[in-house]
């Protein structure tokens, strides 16, 4: 089936995304991982066959990527 | 030892979801019970009884209206209680530095 | 935050973007029964316009509210649903039953409006609750 390989390997990538954005040092790197994450989420939901949800999850991970780096603009930090 | 509790409790938590997947029916099934008893009544009549070809829309905003009001009020109760933590910390703030307040 | 960023590339830019991103906006809620598409989708794309407005221009953006009162326009846009379902109470009635909204339609055409008055009370709540977000964020400049 390959409807069901698709969806397991974007798992898997997406897995390993989000454990990587974990351990990273430089904040400005796990907020582009974040959104990454969330690239992957909206190719998952079109492989499952939903154009709405993957439509409105694209959206929202712009709007959170720019919160995330306006807020990290205003505290002057750039890695921890 | 804190660590080792958590991943104590992660694994557990893994095993547990794995184990009760296994009841949902199998993905993109034409005999689960979902397809064969909700789904071919708003397949077959959302254009006539609600006037459009999107049975999505028709289905989240005609046949479960409700469900829309209540999912309205949680993206409105969020917003509010960020907003609302956001400004308080700027308000004290400003009043510690002294000088005139308005 | 305090002046425009001076740079020319996004001075620029931003000038041509902001009305295709209005106007597509617009048509994504227009056209929620024919495409994917509806209430939340276009409240997102239509905050986006105003956050883009507001991180280039600055002080001098076309929509410089506090964060309390756009809450309250949020506010407003949840009533705006809620006013939907008691309109076709008030006429003999169930909450959100359109076949019984007072408008001069035959049946079919009253659920086409009664969906749209919803999306558009969806639209404005989205809209103005992620405005207020940004605007709780960027705030008072110490």
């Amino acid at each position: 089936m390959s409807g069901l390989m698709l969806i397991a390997i974007l798992l898997v990538i997406m897995i390993i995304t989000s454990v990587l954005a974990l351990f990273l040092k430089d904040l400005l790197a796990a907020i582009i991982l974040f959104s990454v994450f969330s690239y992957f989420a909206v190719l998952i939901y079109l492989a499952l066959g939903s154009p709405d949800v993957a439509f409105t999850e694209a959206v929202i991970g712009v709007i959170s990527t720019t919160y995330f780096i306006t807020t990290l603009r205003k505290l002057k930090r750039g890695s921890s | 030892m804190s660590r080792i509790l958590a991943s104590v409790a992660i694994v557990l938590m893994c095993l547990l979801l794995f184990s009760t997947t296994n009841g949902l029916p199998v993905l993109f099934d034409a005999n689960s019970p979902a397809s064969t008893h909700v789904t071919p009544r708003y397949i077959e009549k959302s254009h006539e009884e609600t006037g459009s070809p999107n049975f999505v829309t028709a289905v989240l905003a005609d046949y479960r209206g409700y469900d829309t009001l209540g999912e309205t009020t949680v993206i409105f109760t969020a917003g509010l209680a960020t907003a609302a933590l956001l400004m308080a910390s700027k308000k004290k703030s400003n009043r510690m530095k002294g000088g005139k307040d308005k | 935050m305090k002046k425009v960023y001076g740079s020319i590339i996004l001075d620029t830019a931003f000038r041509y973007l902001i009305p295709f991103i209005l106007l597509y906006g617009v048509y994504v809620l227009l056209h929620g029964e024919y495409s994917p598409g509806g209430g939340f989708q276009a409240g997102a794309i239509l905050g986006i316009a105003f956050v883009l407005d507001g991180l280039v221009q600055g002080k001098k953006a076309i929509l410089r509210i506090t964060g309390e009162t756009a809450v309250i326009i949020a506010g407003i846009g949840t009533f705006l649903y809620c006013f939907v379902g008691i309109l076709s109470m008030l006429s003999g009635g169930n909450f959100l039953e359109y076949s019984l909204l007072p408008i001069p339609m035959n049946d079919v055409e009253k659920h086409v409006w009664g969906i749209l008055g919803i999306e558009t009370g969806v639209c404005i709540c989205v809209m103005f609750t992620i405005i207020a977000i940004f605007y709780a964020l960027v705030g008072k400049e110490e």
